[in-house]
């Protein structure tokens, strides 16, 4: 299999400046035909920026991208009829109905036999076929992005912060479609700053800071490679189980919840906090032991955290 | 290029438009207002009569028959004033510019200077005036020509030198038929130049723009979308505004071919311009005043409102160069002189103007991001 064949994008020694802001720095990466890719890292770290180079909207300052084969600085024009793409803080035109938007679409990529009711239905919004943009809410917008992406029927669909801004539930209902994609085999390059939807949909995930690629790999390749820890939960604790905890000379954090969370390094060292405070009469509500998330490797890696503020806030990349 | 592409934006626009209500009705609206407007002021110019306040001191039937002859010149509406009161008070107090006083001894002046042909008993009438309004130099200049038509009379001899008016339109036209034209002109302009710039500024600020980059639609398929867009709302708002010319104002214009050329041709200049002008602009609020500092000194200075000779000679040049004056001199050409041959000539020089600003305006808009 040749890389053409294997790789639907390939980027070598990618930079893009602004004036003096260096905000991609020479990376590298691949992303295998039929993979959902997840470019992982928190606002400002470089992720719209480079996905907008890859997928023909920003030009780079050095660097090449390959994307079906083709070099994005030079085959635009054939490479949008091969991509689908939802850009970041995606908007269609407001008066115009849900059906109408997808009809619209089709015919600028001249697609005659595409099936609009389907790609309504792989969305889940039958019920808003008639509704204008203007009156859906965040996720219906999201979703119907979502379908105007697929309406040529993209061999890549690129998916920028495709959830950003969304309440859980719309969120989860975004990621329901997103699975179908993947399980239709599309090829997915999704950026991303929640560590749970990289966690649930990439195949391969790059966390990106500062413009620099600092991992990349499986989920669970990335936390075996870069944590030897486990995280312990103490839910509903009181100050005395704190104060055991710390004098134990584990690092415990408390939240607003009253839960603590510890790393310990071996189930055995579980053990023993339970029995010292067992011995010392202290409390807790329940407890859970669990491997560390993609957005503890994170914090491991660059010593930030992924989300600067709550969720929903969204800041320029 | 596309037509099936073009086809689906200009079903869009249309649909956006349609559904909006309140800007479709603001759209037609305002250059209606402006016909209704300008249209009433410039029926009432056509039949103007000054309102003129006039103190008879004389109180004889020579004064009175004066007076007689100033109201039948038709030009003024006469008041008659107190002879009792101050008449430079009556200016300041009652808000009129000019007050004539008949001074007392008028008719006795009168009879010495006609029966003695006294050169010595020529009597004054005196305009007591406010200088400061602008419109009462034009109703000292009439009042003087009304008595310079009196001496002559009374002089007994037949005047010197003779004038007479030949039009050179077979009929006769008013003014509001030149302003029309105008009009149409201008409301094509604004509709085009501020259509572009709003919808583009607004479609690349909610990102749109930077969506349809992703898409195989071109600069030209887009640009063209738009015009033919912008030429059917100019041909609906043109209707309307004919439609209340012709309801209200009676007006009498040729409408052929060269109307639609007119504006199709406006409105790739100004569509072109706006295209420009929008690769500049940011911000859709910027976007309005830029539009503004274009379109408005275009607006005045090209005819659209009064002729060019009424300006300067420096500006008169200038104006030639605005691409709005051979819009309006066209429309004239075509709609009032019925001069195929003029419009011929001005539709040449905007053809050309619409062609380059087109090509930039291709070359200036932009799909991709730096």
């Amino acid at each position: 299999m040749t890389k053409e064949t294997e790789y639907a994008i390939q980027v070598e020694k990618l930079t893009k400046r602004y004036g003096d802001l260096l905000a991609v720095n020479e990376i590298s990466f691949t992303v295998r035909k039929g993979e959902v890719f997840a470019l992982l890292g928190p606002n400002g770290a470089g992720k719209t920026t480079t996905v907008e180079i890859i997928d023909t909207i920003r030009t780079p300052t050095s660097g090449k991208v390959t994307l079906l084969g083709m070099d994005v600085t030079k085959k635009k024009h054939d490479i949008v009829r091969r991509i689908g793409v939802l850009p970041q803080g995606f908007s269609s035109f407001d008066r115009i109905t849900v059906r109408e938007t997808l009809q619209y679409y089709s015919r600028l990529f001249c697609c005659v036999n595409i099936d609009i009711d389907a790609l309504i239905e792989l969305v889940n919004l039958k019920d808003k076929t008639k509704e204008q943009y203007k009156n859906l809410s965040g996720g219906l917008k999201q979703r119907l992005g979502i379908a105007i992406a697929l309406v040529n029927d993209p061999e890549v669909v690129f998916l920028d912060e495709p959830t950003t801004g969304l309440d859980p539930r719309a969120r989860r209902e975004v990621w329901e479609v997103l699975l179908g994609l993947k399980k239709k085999g599309k090829t997915v390059f999704l950026t991303t700053h929640y560590m749970e939807e990289a966690e649930l949909l990439a195949d391969t995930v790059a966390i990106i800071s500062k413009g620099k690629i600092i991992a990349m790999g499986s989920p669970e390749e990335l936390i075996e490679n870069n944590t030897n820890y486990l995280v312990l939960t103490l839910q509903s604790v009181d100050e005395k189980t704190f104060e055991i905890v710390r004098k134990m000379g584990f690092d415990p954090v408390l939240d607003n919840h009253k839960d603590i969370k510890t790393r310990v390094e071996h189930t055995d060292d579980v053990q023993k906090i339970l029995s010292a405070i067992k011995e010392a009469g202290a409390l807790y509500l329940g407890l859970d032991v669990r491997k560390p998330n993609l957005e503890e490797v994170f914090l491991k890696l660059t010593g930030e955290a992924l989300r600067d503020g709550p969720v929903g806030e969204e800041g320029a990349e | 290029m596309k037509p099936r592409v073009i086809g689906a934006n200009l079903i869009v626009k249309l649909m956006s438009v349609y559904r909006e209500k309140t800007a479709m009705f603001f759209t037609l609206a305002f250059p209606i207002i402006l016909i209704l407007v300008f249209g009433t002021i410039f029926m009432s110019q056509d039949n103007v009569a000054f309102h003129l306040c006039v103190q008879d001191l004389d109180q004889t039937d020579s004064s009175a028959r004066s007076i007689k002859t100033l109201k039948s010149s038709g030009k003024f509406k006469i008041t008659k004033v107190d002879p009792a009161v101050n008449a430079a008070r009556y200016v300041r107090d009652n808000g009129v510019n000019l007050v004539l006083v008949i001074p007392k001894g008028f008719e006795r002046s009168l009879m010495r200077s006609m029966m003695l042909s006294d050169a010595d008993a020529s009597v004054t009438i005196t305009y007591i005036y406010d200088p400061s309004s602008s419109s009462v130099s034009t109703k000292m200049d009439i009042l003087n020509a009304v008595f310079a038509g009196i001496n002559q009379q009374m002089s007994g001899k037949p005047p010197v030198i003779r004038s007479a008016q030949k039009s050179i339109l077979t009929k006769k036209y008013r003014f509001i038929e030149f302003f029309i034209p105008g009009i149409i002109a201008m409301a094509v302009m604004t509709l085009s130049l501020f259509g572009t710039v709003n919808l583009n500024t607004e479609l690349r600020q909610k990102g749109i723009i930077r969506k349809l980059s992703t898409t195989p639609i071109t600069r030209t398929e887009w640009i063209l979308s738009d015009i033919l867009y912008q030429f059917i709302l100019a041909v609906i708002s043109t209707m309307a505004m004919l439609l209340v010319s012709y309801a209200v104002f009676h007006v009498k214009l040729h409408l052929d071919a060269w109307l639609p050329a007119f504006i199709l041709l406006d409105v790739f200049a100004f569509v072109g311009i706006g295209m420009i002008l929008t690769r500049f602009v940011k911000e859709a609020q910027s976007a309005a005043s830029a539009a503004n500092a274009i379109s408005f000194p275009i607006m005045f200075l090209s005819g659209s409102f009064f002729p060019i000779e009424l300006m300067p000679g420096f500006l008169q040049k200038f104006a030639k160069t605005l691409p709005l004056y051979y819009v309006n001199e066209g429309l004239r050409a075509s709609m009032v002189f019925e001069d195929n041959m003029a419009a011929l000539r001005y539709s040449a020089v905007i053809g050309v103007f619409a062609a380059v600003v087109f090509i930039l305006g291709i070359i200036a808009t932009k799909w991709e991001e730096g």
